[in-house]
């Protein structure tokens, strides 16, 4: 699985996106082409003004199989840039 | 039991510059134990298979420096985890023969528990004859659900992340501390104030806090961090006098390397943070309370890795924009021209051909939102996957000979397509390696897996 950390330096951007509700499990699987489903976990934590978004490997490979394009999925929020905050 | 316990965490890896000053300023706390992480599987299966270092070995021998110095002459126990990355017998036993140098170097006699934590496959394939039930900790197919005897010959090394057990138990022999192989990080934190009979959802809470050193302040830097534990709650702050500790920085510290932020399974017992407060104790100091521990039947996570071919490279540029504008065609009828050459040599078919199109989606495949490319160059890499190795060269040979000479639609060069930076042109990187366990062992008692010797050095 990867894992992707969404850190905010002021209170006000964190609620902002948070408050949006736009972070959905049907839009994360929409950028990472896989099913709402297969989404492990969208967390809100306010204490670290943080979010975290839990989902699989693409292609549910293993780090390191031979398909595997990045071993830290370390390039893996990339598509999330383009997500516009209403 | 004492009122406090301090636990002085630096990290180990090869690219760890330790600052003296600032680990004297550590050192000034008194802590009750320096611990170091070292061991990972972050860097992918063939470090664990091929028992090959990771990071050099600068970074490694300035921290053992430091750490086992500093400990023997002030009476301080020690306990790191090393043998990077995958802390497998090959690794730590490399580590070991260096801090045996700097002992002698020094002129200090050090008596030293070491727990390797690699995993005798006899043991394992033991314990699943006896009935054990190895499952698998991710969901994904291409790993068995349950282990088989099969799956461990076919790993070239396997190991374990240790629980703080073995380590507890190594420190009643009466040894200037402990170096172990392939540990869970929290574990070697946890150790000592479990020992002192602290309070364990605090304890392995301070632990993930500390576990990665100055990456829980801000700025980051490569310094030691402090922690220190109370019956209720505990303290933490950096060594560096230019870094601070501060509430966001220390929960945001609670996402790290785990896929739930308010709760990690761990051997014995989740580790539960639904509940955790963080609030500053002074302008660089966090205090943090409420973390929980919910116990759950004791296990430790597997890791094993195996051999699953040769591979071969070509890496090529594209510049020609109309190459680039056919360029799924173009990998397509090299992928065809190799088709059609290795189809009548039955045993030669078994391959992976592979192509990363850096400059298009090699980084994020199928995910890339850019679905057109507007790069006036290409970076791409020919790989070529076998279990023997000439199928791979001839895999990879044969679609790198028809990308540099194949026509396309407006092609103008005459002679070659796309230019090659290195000769030769296809390059044998050898062996390649995959994941083979990933898989969680239930225990009775946690240290059974685990040898501890007490080992000499100086």
């Amino acid at each position: 699985m990867n894992t992707i950390d969404i850190f905010f330096d002021a209170d006000e951007a964190y609620r902002r996106v948070r408050d949006s509700r736009i972070l959905s499990k049907d839009l994360v699987a929409r950028l990472y082409d896989i099913s709402p489903e297969e989404v492990l976990g969208i967390f809100f934590v306010d204490e670290a003004r943080g979010i975290k978004i839990t989902v699989p490997k693409p292609d549910r490979v293993a780090s390191g199989d031979p398909d595997c394009r990045d071993i830290y999925g370390a390039l893996y929020y990339i598509p999330l840039l383009d997500i516009d905050i209403p | 039991m004492k009122g406090e316990v301090k636990v002085l965490s630096g990290v180990m890896m090869g690219d760890s510059l330790f600052d003296e000053r600032n680990w004297a300023i550590g050192l000034s706390y008194n802590p009750d134990v320096i611990v170091a992480q070292g061991t990972s599987s972050d860097t992918g299966p063939a470090y664990l298979a091929a028992g090959t270092l990771y990071g050099g070995s600068l970074g490694i021998k300035r921290g053992l420096r430091a750490i086992l110095l500093s400990a023997k002459e002030r009476g301080i126990p020690f306990i790191i985890s090393t043998g990077p990355p995958a802390g497998g017998n090959q690794q730590l036993e490399k580590v070991l023969g260096w801090v045996d140098e700097l002992a002698k170097e020094a002129k200090v006699e050090l008596r030293i528990a070491v727990i390797p934590g690699e995993l005798d496959k006899e043991y394992l394939k033991g314990k699943i004859r006896s009935g054990s039930r190895i499952r698998r900790l991710v969901n994904i197919e291409r790993f068995p659900e349950y282990l088989s005897e099969e799956d461990i010959d076919h790993s070239e090394h396997i190991v374990a992340q240790m629980g703080p057990e073995p380590i507890m138990k190594a420190l009643d022999l009466d040894v200037d501390g402990v170096i172990t192989g392939r540990a869970l990080d929290i574990a070697l934190h946890m150790a000592v104030p479990l020992r002192a009979g602290f309070n364990k959802g605090l304890a392995a809470h301070m632990a993930k806090t500390i576990e990665c050193a100055s990456l829980v302040t801000v700025p980051e830097t490569s310094d030691a961090v402090l922690a220190i534990l109370r019956k209720d709650h505990f303290l933490v702050l950096p060594t560096n006098p230019d870094s601070r500790c501060t509430p966001v920085s220390v929960a945001a510290h609670a996402f790290y390397e785990r896929p739930d932020p308010n709760r990690e399974l761990n051997p014995g017992g989740a580790l539960d943070l639904s509940a955790a407060k963080y609030e500053p104790y002074d302008h660089r100091t966090v205090k943090v309370s409420g973390s929980r521990w919910i116990p759950a039947p004791y296990t430790i996570k597997v890791e094993g890795a195996r051999k699953v071919g040769f591979r071969t490279i070509s890496v090529l540029g594209i510049r020609d924009e109309r190459m680039i504008g056919e360029i799924d065609g173009c990998l397509e009828q090299a992928r065809k021209h190799v088709e059609a050459h290795l189809q009548p040599l039955q045993p030669m078919k078994d391959y992976t051909l592979l192509f990363r199109v850096y400059g298009k989606n090699g980084v994020l495949g199928e995910a890339e939102p850019v679905k057109q490319t507007k790069s006036h160059e290409l970076g791409l890499i020919v790989e070529a996957i076998a279990p023997q190795e000439e199928v791979s060269e001839n895999v990879c040979e044969l679609a790198g000979r028809k990308l540099l000479h194949m026509d396309y639609p407006g092609r103008i060069a005459t002679a070659a397509n796309v230019a090659h930076p290195y000769s030769p042109t296809a390059n044998k990187l050898g062996p390649v390696y995959s994941w083979s366990i990933w898989h969680l062992l239930e225990l009775e008692d946690p240290c059974e897996p685990f040898h501890i010797e007490v080992r000499r050095f100086g």
